[in-house]
């Protein structure tokens, strides 16, 4: 029972980072039908971005988060911007694009930071909780906690404010939504900034968790892109629930079947999307250009 | 979106990797311009093969740093027999296939001689095209696999798994009689060969662990692993993983309430290690290591003042290791009057050095150095017991 809860305690919190990559990845695919493959190298950047604020700046925590946000969007408008005079024109350039620009990032990240990469200490010392005999690590629970403000949140944003429902008008018609006068470029440039933000959140959170070096990005994104898929690519609930799933899937394997656990996480996985190929929320599928 | 662009874009990204990685590696060779193919005169071409991208970036720079000291140094003297030594490196990225297309390219570009790599895994990748082309190799590798297949042409910088956990056994084992004893251990090529060595240690001695967690290199949560061992209430956990992992490992175990220490060997000396866990929650592993710190001896004392003198950073074990590799090699090139192949490693086999881990005298294997001592992490430093 103790390991049942303990390893259901650690899925979760592991999920909820997954959940945070998710929506990065799945809001730009539901405004542009665009994969960001830039998303896990953003995510290691604001990482590195966090941490050096917090190591050597001694900002708050909070603070050094919200620069990463700020940086790493920034760096999401400049994507957004080299790729506009594709968009509508040539898909694949696209996509081999973001690939490049994630090669480009991990490359800079090892000019500017090293290759060795650096150990965060956590923002948050206090003692764990305990429950039932599982122990809570305060700081992961600060973490889910993030991760749900930040759902909740782009929901909002996504319904409740013009801006939103513009760029949900996009993803749905974009010829429809160009003949309304909604800006297109605007709406895909939010999109790619909001996607990075979302992406430096999970990397400031992250960072503390694990060991921030230029290829963190790597193993975070395939979890985070396979959450995203698994979800139902495009959808924001499948996005938290699909990382939620995949944190869970992974933390449960690798009680049962230690060294093999990679392989079992991504077998289910693999056969939950043959059972439901749009995903546990996805009721469609974004075809553009 | 379907499958098949998905699929499309991962084939691209892969092959662009592969690419990108092929240029990695032909970058750094090309400024090389005398002596090529031939060793009779010219520079000495000797190579340097280690991780410098990745998450043992970290090792791979240490190893470099030691292999470059030690040729700077020789390079001062005059070179060997009037030929100056030509140091190269290439960065494997801790990858076995990237390693395996480096073999070939020293081959094809008449290296006399590697030093590296610093990852077992990556090393028996390369020894088939190392021990066709007659290139003498010195690893930092401890895997017993490295020396499982009778390759005449490799050679350990420093001892394999089985002495540093035997060492490590008898220690917790029979001078601490510390008898309930926990396993976690990874996958890797690093991992497998310490659970296998500490296991055999372990059967020797008729004690069963009470539990072996074996966990992947990727993995991030070990929640699952550390509750388990908590439940078996251990006197000491043996940790066969290397520094970045391990150190998660252990800030892990120390929130979940694990408070029995960690003993493992070289990775759990070093300051990664120590960083990444947290000094608070690293302090008293017990760590089987041939050097422990840079004040052991004279020899130590001058080689750490040295490194600091080069790098304006401290030196450690790894770095060590490749000093005294790179120290063998460069004696052996001397008395052997710079022959190459097979000649240049039976006079590799025949060098008796006394390097900083010890004295080196190799069998048949390709170890040559039979020795760990056994050290205590202390206020976030290793320090020796006693």
């Amino acid at each position: 029972m103790q390991v049942f809860l303990q390893t259901l305690v650690g899925g979760l919190s592991l999920g909820a980072v997954y959940a945070l990559v998710a929506l990065g990845f799945a809001l730009v695919y539901r405004t542009m039908g665009l994969v960001n493959f830039a998303h896990a190298d953003v995510l290691m950047v604001g990482a590195y971005v966090a941490s050096t604020f917090t190591m050597t700046e001694h900002l708050p925590f909070a603070a050094a988060a919200a620069a990463a946000i700020v940086v790493t969007a920034l760096i999401g408008l400049v994507i957004e911007r080299m790729l506009r005079p594709l968009e509508g024109k040539d898909f694949d350039l696209m996509l081999i694009g973001t690939i490049g620009f994630g090669i480009v990032l991990e490359a800079l990240a090892t000019l500017v930071w090293g290759a060795t990469g650096r150990a965060v200490p956590s923002p948050v010392q206090t003692a764990p909780l305990h429950l039932l005999g599982a122990s809570i690590p305060s700081y992961d629970l600060v973490v889910t906690a993030v991760a749900l403000v930040a759902m909740v949140a782009l929901s909002l944003f996504l319904e409740r404010t013009r801006r939103g429902v513009a760029m949900q008008a996009v993803a749905m018609d974009y010829d429809a939504a160009t003949a309304v006068g909604i800006n297109v470029g605007r709406s895909n440039a939010i999109a790619f900034a909001i996607g990075a933000g979302l992406a430096a959140l999970a990397g400031a959170l992250v960072g503390p968790l694990l060991y921030v070096s230029p290829t963190m990005g790597g193993s975070i994104g395939i979890d985070g892109f396979a959450a995203a898929i698994l979800g139902g690519f495009g959808s924001i609930p499948g996005a938290v629930v699909g990382g939620v799933v995949i944190g869970l899937i992974s933390s449960f394997s690798a009680g049962h079947f230690h060294g093999y656990s990679d392989l079992v996480t991504f077998t289910v996985f693999a056969v939950l999307v043959m059972i439901r190929p749009t995903g546990l929320f996805g009721e469609r599928t974004v075809v553009r250009a | 979106m379907s499958a098949s662009p998905v699929r499309r874009v991962l084939t691209l990204s892969t092959g662009l990797a592969a690419l990108v990685a092929l240029a990695a590696c032909s970058t750094p060779g090309a400024k090389t311009t005398t002596g090529q193919g031939s060793a009779a005169t010219g520079d000495l071409k000797i190579a340097v093969v280690d991780a410098q991208s990745g998450q043992n970036s970290a090792l791979g720079g240490w190893e470099y740093k030691g292999a470059k000291l030690a040729v700077d140094q020789w390079n001062a003297r005059g070179g060997i027999n009037g030929r100056k030594i030509a140091l190269t490196l290439f960065d494997d990225q801790g990858d076995p296939t990237v390693g395996t297309n480096l073999a070939s390219k020293l081959a094809g570009e008449g290296y006399i001689a590697m030093i590296g790599t610093a990852e077992s895994g990556v090393t028996v990748a390369m020894e088939p095209t190392l021990k066709a082309a007659g290139i003498p190799n010195i690893t930092s590798g401890q895997s017993n696999a490295l020396t499982a297949g009778g390759d005449p042409f490799v050679f350990l910088n420093g001892p394999t798994s089985t002495t540093y956990d035997a060492t490590l056994a008898k220690y917790v084992i029979d001078t601490k009689g510390l008898k309930k004893i926990a396993m976690i251990t990874n996958n890797g090529s690093y991992g497998k060969g310490e659970h296998d060595a500490f296991l055999a240690e372990l059967k020797k001695r008729g004690i069963t662990p009470l539990t072996d967690q074996v966990v992947t290199t990727s993995q991030t949560d070990f929640s699952a692993a550390l509750t388990t061992i908590k439940q078996k209430n251990p006197d000491v956990v043996f940790i066969g993983s290397e520094e970045v992992e391990a150190g998660l490992i252990v800030k892990q175990a120390r929130s979940l309430g694990i408070t029995a220490p960690f003993a493992g060997s070289a990775p759990q000396g070093t300051p990664v290690y120590v960083n990444t866990a947290g000094a608070a929650n690293a302090e008293n592993t017990i760590v089987s290591s041939p050097y422990l710190s840079n004040d052991t001896s004279d020899a130590s004392k001058a080689f750490a003042a040295a490194y600091l003198a080069a790098y304006k950073t401290t030196a450690e074990l790894h770095g060590a290791k490749a000093y005294d590799g790179t120290e063998i090699l460069l004696t052996a090139l001397k008395t052997s009057n710079a022959a190459t192949g097979a000649k240049l490693a039976d006079a590799i086999r025949a060098t008796h050095y006394q390097g900083l881990l010890g004295d080196f005298a190799y069998d048949s294997t390709g170890v040559g150095i039979f020795a760990t001592k056994i050290g205590v992490i202390k206020n976030g430093q290793l320090t020796a017991i006693g």
